[in-house]
């Protein structure tokens, strides 16, 4: 739902680390998701899309890679990755004392600038 | 030419909420961001704490897209409050805290309650510099909002059900709400209250009274 917000923190970031680093154009930008961090793929992408005009990303194209929800269970001590935005209980065990290692990111790894 | 970023995007509003943070923690301010979708009565909930505060100090930052009618009901009670419109956006970030800062009394505030924009999705996403976040559901809402929309849930301290006195006319079942509620954050400390009646209000207080006073 704030998609927009976080295309403008990242086209801030991006094109900040452009001044710094004297680079004048943005090819690309590789970013990781987690699938339970409420950001919509393609939103994010409408989102920035729209946004990235005035910036040296304006030809920037998105590669995003979702990150599945992992846990660790203190129950059963098992850890697990499941296709699931949100888990309630382990899916080894069915117990709830788990807590989440991924699947919560929103972090821009690296992009290619010219 | 590939150049390495390894930045999370929330980053820069995460550091604004550090530096609140650091001004209320100076302050010996004590911190609940508020959170609830339209309508569950986050003001109604502060205008029943304001009654009830006794020798506790409250101030508000209010947030709605639009309007000060929530501010003009918290000034009834005497209590610092700040207005902030955000004008479209659906949460509070760090950053609109941090320009209102210096419009509040810190000295003379012992919890600050910042009511976020009612939406039970956007205002979970944002740290504003917050000890605790607090969330509202009025058992209107109905008993399937706890999976429908977890991460507030899992985000939260403190779970207000509020509206009690409606469940004999609604179908909501609160034993499911608890229930789903705890798996989702099984540390959540959950307060049934009606904002209507006043009942569970003292609970809620005493229980912010005592949490404001370890942590400050």
């Amino acid at each position: 739902m704030h998609e927009a917000s976080i295309a403008a923190s990242l086209l801030e970031i991006v094109s900040g680390q452009c001044r710094k680093g004297g680079y004048s154009r943005v090819e690309s930008i590789n970013l990781k998701v987690g699938r339970a961090s409420g950001i919509m793929k393609d939103a994010l992408i409408f989102a920035f899309d729209a946004m990235k005009e005035d910036s040296p990303a304006k030809e920037a194209l998105l590669h995003i890679e979702e990150v599945p929800v992992t846990g660790l269970c203190a129950d059963c001590n098992s850890t697990f990755t499941t296709e699931q935005e949100y888990i309630l209980s382990c899916p080894s065990c069915g117990g709830s004392s788990f807590r989440m290692t991924a699947g919560r990111e929103l972090d821009i790894i690296d992009m290619e600038v010219s | 030419m590939k150049v390495k970023v390894a930045t999370k995007i929330l980053e820069a509003n995460d550091r604004i909420a550090l530096e609140n943070r650091k001004v209320f923690d100076r302050a010996g301010v004590f911190v609940v961001n508020l959170m609830s979708g339209p309508g569950a009565g986050k003001t109604s909930l502060l205008e029943k704490t304001l009654s009830g505060r006794g020798d506790l100090r409250i101030g508000v930052i209010e947030g709605d897209i639009a309007g000060s009618d929530d501010a003009e009901r918290i000034e009834k009670f005497g209590a610092p409050v700040v207005q902030i419109n955000t004008g479209g956006a659906c949460h509070l970030d760090a950053n609109m805290i941090s320009e209102v800062l210096g419009d509040l009394p810190m000295d003379a505030i012992d919890v600050l309650f910042i009511e976020n924009v009612g939406n039970l999705v956007c205002p979970a996403e944002f740290k504003v510099g917050e000890d605790m976040k607090v969330m509202l559901l009025s058992i209107a809402e109905g008993h399937d909002k706890p999976l429908k929309y977890p991460l507030m849930f899992q985000e939260s301290s403190v779970l207000i059900l509020n509206k009690i006195d409606l469940a004999p006319y609604t179908d909501a079942d609160i034993g499911k709400i608890k229930r789903d509620a705890l798996s989702l954050n099984p540390g959540l400390q959950i307060f049934e209250v009606s904002c209507r009646t006043g009942e569970g209000i003292s609970e809620w207080i005493g229980w912010l009274r005592k949490r404001s006073r370890t942590s400050s």
